[in-house]
């Protein structure tokens, strides 16, 4: 029966490992499976250079694997790759398939092998994800619990208080083993046991001598780097390209134009007219602010009249702290900033995340160079001696609050059980994916699971760089984010918040005393209780324990205490439980203490509220832990339970040597800071780092034209899009670094160009000859992005709250369901500074494609769908916004329609109206006003008809302005 | 990128896709939604970026899903799957294997045999817990898989699981790939509506996210309360010549500036989008009006009564939108009911009592307007529960998540009817025999809607991306009509 071939091995698993070892033997193989794969496997997975590395012909070469780990694991066929690309179809490739029996014979053979008679002698790295998974946390780097510390081979034969963890050859006496099978080990209220098969290669391992891996023993190859694969563009220095000879070089103004020009006359184009100077007030506005210009600002630019008034304008524009505002957005969205750990439903929010925020700003707004920014973010923690100094400064803060950069990807290992060792790689994961795309423009994540399929980056390379990051973020020596805090606070900073604590201190304690008194004699009777229903010697024992101080006494003390914590210590709700008088005295006090301890967000962020706990101010900092830090590995397939050979900090080859200076940590004497991040930070800012200075030119050139040289501005790879103009992109590279890495510099430099200068309008050559624009023969049409939409219509209306820095704007739920910013006192506050929780997005924001940060956005898209139209007509903040703006107008001209239309011209679109315009504005007040007042009627409002409905009829072309193309689009 | 070939031809949806000002959406949608600058370089491709509808790669058995997804994890051992043998085993220790899978290790209990009696149903004899009377009604309708398993025991993980084929966050959900591959039939109104509860489940707003798909292919909230869909309509209500005043000023402004500037598509696609957004206005104001149904209805989906209302509310109104050529449907439960930690006996009788009556109308109605056919129900959550008790400080008993064995059905669009499909072991805590893992599940959702899960693909980074990802997915035919 065909059936039963395919069940048995099921029912084994179900059964268990415990399957006779004696069912199978080589000549099983030979004469069951062999002709199997050699029929249907062998074509491509034997002979000198096998696919993936594999050869399928011999069991030991299976079990040694191939590019994707061991192909099978004795004894256990659900868990082996083999049978899972079997089973899959992934293999065999093309029209040959195997039979359901066949699969099935190959299941009950691998079923069949049992690790000793397969002859794996099991090592180390068969048991290290063991230990790394359910021991190290308390017998490793951070806590030798019981004098125990499993990470070495000396130190399991050392053992703890209790002996030596490990007997080599023999199981029985192993104390390691024999705790894990009693189930004493590890703690079962805290962290799950390891499974049956993993406890059966413990023994093994043991009996087998329990070897380890001495560093460099172990054969290693990775994949070679062929001369090609340094020729490709990206990974060669830029050089700085001869300027170009054009036919029109009156039609350039700076070096950029050049380039630009030489490909547009190739083509018979050539720039198109300059636009007119409002049209470029407002570009220049909302390119370096995110907001388009006042009233006022128009009406000064319309009266400078001196040469040189448009790079005036740059200049102070560049100066505003607008500016830092606008592009900081550019940078947070690399970084993926959140002020919410994502990852738990429960979105906890992170108290201190802002300061990186404002770190940014400041940085961009005094123009840090570009290198120091990059250095300041990867390692300010080993740029400064901050655990010695004497005075905390705002340098020292914000140096410090810089390596937030690589603190911002989801993280709920807060929380218990998000907190396993596959949860913490992926943390690393995806902060490597954060470097990879905002940094080096590589997707280096690619090549966490196996070598990257188009770049040349092994899989070692990927966990190499991953080591780098280890002596900060150590997957086996995990701090949560709650105590990942720098306590670096400003003396004023600290002040206030002691004394906003310091009242409510005082009635914390008040209250939890008088908990704790009220909860005593019900403690009392619940331990009799308790302990009446247990065996009478260990009553005594934990009778001790109980009035033993928490944390001492001996281990087994410390054990049972753990055991039986119900009972030694019962908490408030099983005692709430057990006597309802009790819990209800004790409900009210409860409550109060919740209250101030603010425990939910627990955080800087409620500091408004006068009765509520404010947490000490802390800075979300990535730092060396100091230490040794635990080794690294490659993992097989990403899997944290998969460990390959060791592997040691390091970056891609393609990136090192020929020129380049290799990547070398840099410990700053006389600390104990590994310098890994340090190095780091100088090998990617090394004079011609291929791609450090080409990946940031790109984004700042994408911003201002809408479209970046390379298209792919997080991917230089092979899979990436080529440089428009490859020239241009060195060349700025170049100049980059030249002009000391400012960024205002580059913004100066490409806005003053023709080309930046350039009308957005469409002529007929052009639309025939770059109808995409790839040339950039003109500027492009541009529509606001989600911030410069929420941005510009406060500032036009009036209802922008300038305040720079500090605790993020809390969010409330409208009845109607839309998450809204609360306003201050002063209007409402720039996006950036709006909180940015992952599970409840500004719904305004969320509909223009805000991203959600999983973990950090790259390239925003820019979608349109009917929902935006809804929300800018329908809701009730732009029409309250358009409301305001209507007011202020009456306020200004009472009684004046045409200067009313005039104003909202100035306000809201940066110009005067048309003769024309004004014209058709007016008669649709006529008709919005008839409309208005006969509502105004229906529904007996109480507002003077005449005026109520001239001050309706008003926002409503308000409104329509606000939703007009002219506004929405940058020309 | 995948070609999808030819134009569907339309059908009885056509009626409802030309509501409205009578102009099929279609190619207005190709400019409206419009994925704008940043065009992928050369050698990518122009990611489609419409809702128009496409054909699959083959001959559909269903054109819609209406996916009722139970989240929290109802509890298989009480609902689906009879295991006399834990009766027997009751009060017994739980197996090792089982507790590495557990998530709170510090209330564990002993094997716990059901409350609630398992009777046989229908002409296919389908056995149910009395928990579960209509959808009793219905086992000669629908394919019972006893044989799911999850690869996580968290609810977080577990869901984006079934929702994007990963645990992690941040992937296409089952509902984006869909309407990206296929687009949808009523340009008026969204192709992929997802109905949600009072408050929203676990991961919120990512359970029906695009992901690094075109934005325009996440799923559409249309809330519990009112307003169903935000913004509709302005929060006072205003007269329609009033509306129409605005419109009209916009319009002609709108019209001038796009006049001035030729050559610039993504003005033209604007001023559609605010046409757009006038009609859906109508379209979804129409879906929307449950006055429209007969009382008999209204009682079939337990409308009046306050225990079904919001649940029934909520599939009468996945009917109509599937009705009007919506391609995906989907229905959320609020918060986490299913997910009984602790006084399952209290809490699965409510999350029943809520639920049972509607899901089997939904059923029956699609059934008696011949919508069954081509519209594929699946009712499940993320994963199921444990064979054994979890105690939390002492209170009435409840189940911990169980990841390795839970059960789902599904009706219409090309399953069986009155089928069952797998088992778990004796004690129903892993799935045993005929497993089928998420990812099989979501190839051989595919394939009912005409699709292969190994041709459907986004390129990105120069990778295929799939709902399946590189895992292993077996299409189940087994379940096949």
């Amino acid at each position: 029966m065909v059936r039963n071939l395919w069940l048995t091995p099921l029912a084994c698993l179900i059964l268990g490992p415990a399957f006779p070892a004696s069912r199978s033997d080589d000549s099983d193989f030979e004469r069951d499976i062999l002709p199997i794969f050699e029929r249907t496997c062998l074509q491509c997975h034997s002979g000198a250079s096998p696919q993936g590395e594999l050869h399928l012909d011999r069991l030991e070469s299976m079990l040694a694997g191939g590019k994707s780990g061991p192909a099978l694991v004795p004894g256990a066929s659900d868990r082996s790759l083999l049978v899972s690309k079997l089973v899959s179809g992934a293999m065999p490739p093309g029209d040959v398939n195997l039979s359901r029996e066949e699969i099935g014979a190959i299941r009950l053979w691998i079923d069949g092998q049992s690790a000793h008679a397969a002859g794996v002698a099991y090592t180390e790295k068969d048991v290290l994800p063991i230990f790394q998974m359910h021991c190290v946390n308390c017998h490793g780097k951070a806590k030798q619990e019981a004098g125990l510390d499993l990470r070495t081979r000396a130190a399991r034969l050392r053992g703890g208080e209790s002996g030596p963890a490990i007997v080599p050859g023999d199981p029985g006496r192993s104390l390691l083993y024999s705790r894990i099978i009693s189930q004493e080990m590890p703690p079962l209220d805290e962290i799950r046991p390891p499974t049956t098969a993993e406890v059966e290669v413990l023994r093994q391992w043991i009996l087998a001598g329990a070897r380890d891996d001495p560093p460099g023993t172990e054969a290693v190859t990775d994949r070679s780097l062929a001369p090609e694969d340094r020729e490709f563009w990206s990974f060669r220095s830029p050089r700085p390209p001869a300027l170009p000879r054009v036919l029109h070089p009156e039609q350039a103004r700076n070096p950029i134009d050049l380039f630009l020009l030489s490909r547009l006359e190739s083509k018979g184009l050539g720039f198109s007219p300059e636009a007119e100077p409002l049209v470029l007030l407002r570009r220049a506005y909302l390119d370096l602010t995110g907001m388009p210009p006042t009233s006022r600002e128009v009406l000064d630019y319309l009266e400078d009249r001196e040469p040189g008034a448009y790079e005036r304008l740059l200049d102070r524009l560049l100066d505003s702290p607008a500016y830092g505002e606008r592009w900081a957005q550019y940078w947070l969205d690399l970084a993926g900033y959140s002020d919410s750990e994502g990852i738990v439903d429960e979105d906890k929010v992170r108290p201190h995340a802002w300061r990186y925020r404002d770190y940014v700003i400041r940085a961009l707004n005094g123009d840090t160079p570009y290198d120091r920014f990059l250095t300041e973010q990867l390692a300010g923690d080993e740029l400064v001696d901050y655990r010695n100094q004497e005075r905390v400064t705002r340098e020292l803060v914000d140096v410090l609050a810089a390596t937030g950069f690589l603190r911002l990807t989801p993280d709920g290992t807060y929380n218990q059980p998000n907190r396993s060792l596959q949860d913490k790689m992926d943390i690393i994961a995806d902060e490597l994916q954060v470097l990879g795309s905002s940094v080096l423009g590589l997707t280096i994540g690619c090549a966490r699971c196996h070598d990257h399929k188009y770049d040349p980056l092994s899989q070692r390379e990927y966990y190499s760089l991953a080591a780098i990051l280890q002596t900060a973020l150590d997957p086996y020596d995990w701090r949560p984010p709650t105590e990942r805090v720098l306590r670096v606070a400003l003396e004023a900073d600290l002040k206030e918040i002691e004394a906003h604590n310091a009242p409510l201190q005082v009635k914390l304690r008040n209250l939890e005393k008088e908990l704790e008194d009220k909860a005593r004699p019900y403690k009392e009777k619940f331990r009799k209780e308790a302990l009446a229903a247990l065996p009478p010697n260990l009553q005594a024992d934990l009778r001790t324990i109980a009035e033993t101080p928490k944390g001492k006494g001996s281990s087994l003390q410390r054990f049972l205490a753990r055991k039986f914590k119900e009972v030694v210590e019962p908490t408030y709700a099983a005692l709430g439980d057990e006597f309802p008088e009790f819990k209800e005295s004790a409900s009210q006090l409860q409550t109060d203490i919740e209250h101030i301890k603010n425990s939910k967000y627990g955080s800087e962020t409620n500091f408004r509220d006068k009765t509520k706990y404010r947490t000490l101010p802390g800075i979300r900092a990535l730092y060396d832990m100091g230490g040794d830090p635990s080794p690294a590995y490659r993992l097989n397939r990403g899997e944290a339970r998969s460990v390959a050979e060791r592997v040691y900090p390091g970056v891609p080859r393609v990136l090192s040597g020929n020129g380049l200076e290799p990547y070398r940590p840099l410990p700053p004497p006389g600390r104990d800071t590994s310098g890994n991040r340090l190095g780091l930070a100088r090998w990617l800012t090394q004079e011609g780092h291929p791609l450090t200075s080409r990946v940031q030119v790109n984004r700042i050139w994408g911003h201002h034209f809408g479209r970046e040289l390379v298209t792919t501005p997080g991917d230089f790879g092979r899979t990436g899009s080529q440089p428009s103009h490859p020239r241009l992109l060195d060349w700025l590279a170049a100049e980059f670094e030249d002009r000391g890495w400012s960024m205002k510099a580059m913004h100066r430099l490409i806005m003053t160009s023709a080309a930046y200068r350039q009308t957005s309008r469409v002529g007929p050559g052009a639309s025939q000859q770059d109808p995409d624009n790839l040339l950039f023969s003109r500027m492009p049409l541009r529509r606001l992005d989600a911030e410069a939409i929420h941005d510009s219509v406060l500032r036009v209306t009036g209802r922008l709250d300038p305040t720079l820095f500090g605790i993020p704007v809390h969010l409330k739920e409208e009845s109607s369901g839309e998450v809204v910013p609360e306003s201050t006192p002063g209007g409402w506050r720039r996006a950036v500074y709006v909180l940015k929780r992952r599970r409840m997005p500004v719904s305004s924001l969320e509909a223009f494609d805000y991203p959600v940060m999983i973990p950090n956005c790259g390239q925003r898209r820019q979608s349109n769908v009917p929902l935006q139209a809804l929300q800018l007509v329908n809701g009730e903040l732009m029409r309250g916004h358009a409301r305001y703006l209507a007011g202020r107008l009456m306020d200004q001209s009472p009684g004046d329609m045409p200067g009313q239309i005039e104003g909202l011209y100035l306000e809201v679109l940066g110009r005067y109206p048309t003769s024309g315009e004004s014209r058709r504005i007016e008669k649709s007040l006529q008709r919005l006003e008839r409309e208005w007042r006969s509502h105004l009627e229906r529904k007996n409002d109480p507002a003077p008809r005449g005026p109520g409905a001239r001050w309706s009829a008003l926002s409503s072309v308000a409104l329509t302005l606000l939703n007009s193309a002219e506004f929405m689009y940058i020309d | 990128m995948t070609h999808f070939g030819t134009k569907f031809r339309g059908s009885r949806r056509d009626f409802f896709s030309r509501l409205g000002d009578g102009v099929h959406g279609a190619a207005l949608a190709w400019l409206l939604q419009k994925d704008l600058p940043g065009s992928p370089g050369p050698g990518q491709g122009r990611p489609r970026i419409d809702l128009t509808p496409l054909a699959p790669h083959r001959e559909p058995k269903a054109k819609s899903v209406i996916h009722l997804f139970m989240n929290g994890g109802p509890s298989q051992v009480d609902l689906f799957d009879h295991k006399p043998t834990l009766a027997r085993m009751a009060g017994g220790a739980a197996p090792r294997d089982l507790l590495n899978q557990i998530e709170n290790m510090d209330q564990v209990g002993t094997l716990m045999p059901s409350y609630w009696e398992f009777s046989r149903h229908g002409k296919c004899g389908m056995e149910l817990s009395e928990l579960l009377p209509h959808t009793a009604t219905i086992v000669d309708d629908i394919t019972l898989v006893r044989s799911m398993y999850s690869e996580h025991f968290n609810h977080e993980p577990a869901i984006n699981l079934f929702h994007t084929g990963r645990t992690i966050t941040g992937r296409p959900t089952m509902g984006a790939w869909v309407t990206y591959a296929l687009g949808t039939e009523n340009q008026n109104l969204p192709g992929y509506v997802v109905l949600e509860d009072k408050n929203l489940p676990v991961n919120g707003i990512q359970n029906w996210q695009a992901g690094w798909l075109p934005p325009t292919y996440q799923g559409t909230r249309f809330r519990e309360k009112d307003p169903a869909v935000l913004n509709l309509n302005p929060r006072e209500r205003l007269p329609n010549p009033l509306i129409e005043a605005e419109r009209s000023l916009l319009r002609s402004l709108d019209h001038s500036h796009r006049m001035e500037r030729p050559w610039q598509p993504d003005l033209s696609a604007r001023i559609s989008s605010y046409e757009l957004a006038a009609r859906m206005q109508l379209a979804a104001s129409d879906a929307l009006d449950l006055s429209q149904e007969s009382e008999a209805t209204k009682e079939m989906y337990g409308l009046n009564n306050e225990a079904t209302a919001s649940y029934g509310r909520r599939c009468l109104l996945a009917r109509r939108l599937v009705e009007r050529g919506v391609r995906f449907v989907q229905i959320f439960i609020e918060y986490q009911i299913w997910d009984n930690h602790h006084s399952l006996k209290e809490k699965l009788e409510y999350c029943c009592r809520k639920t049972d009556q509607p899901s089997a109308a939904l059923v029956r109605d699609l059934k008696q307007r011949g919508l069954l056919d081509d519209t594929l129900v699946v009712w499940g959550g993320e994963f199921g529960r444990m064979p054994i008790s979890q105690v939390r400080d002492g209170g009435a008993a409840g189940r911990d998540h169980g990841p390795d064995g839970f059960s789902l059905w599904m009706a219409g669009g090309g399953v069986k009817a009155g089928y069952v499909h797998g088992a778990t072991d004796d004690i129903g805590h892993k799935a045993a025999v005929d497993r089928v893992s998420v990812h099989d599940f979501h190839a051989t959702f595919l394939h009912l809607l005409g699709l292969n899960h190994r041709d459907l693909v986004f390129r990105r980074h120069g990778l295929e991306e799939r709902l399946t990802d590189q895992y292993p997915a077996r299409l189940v035919h087994e379940i096949l009509a």
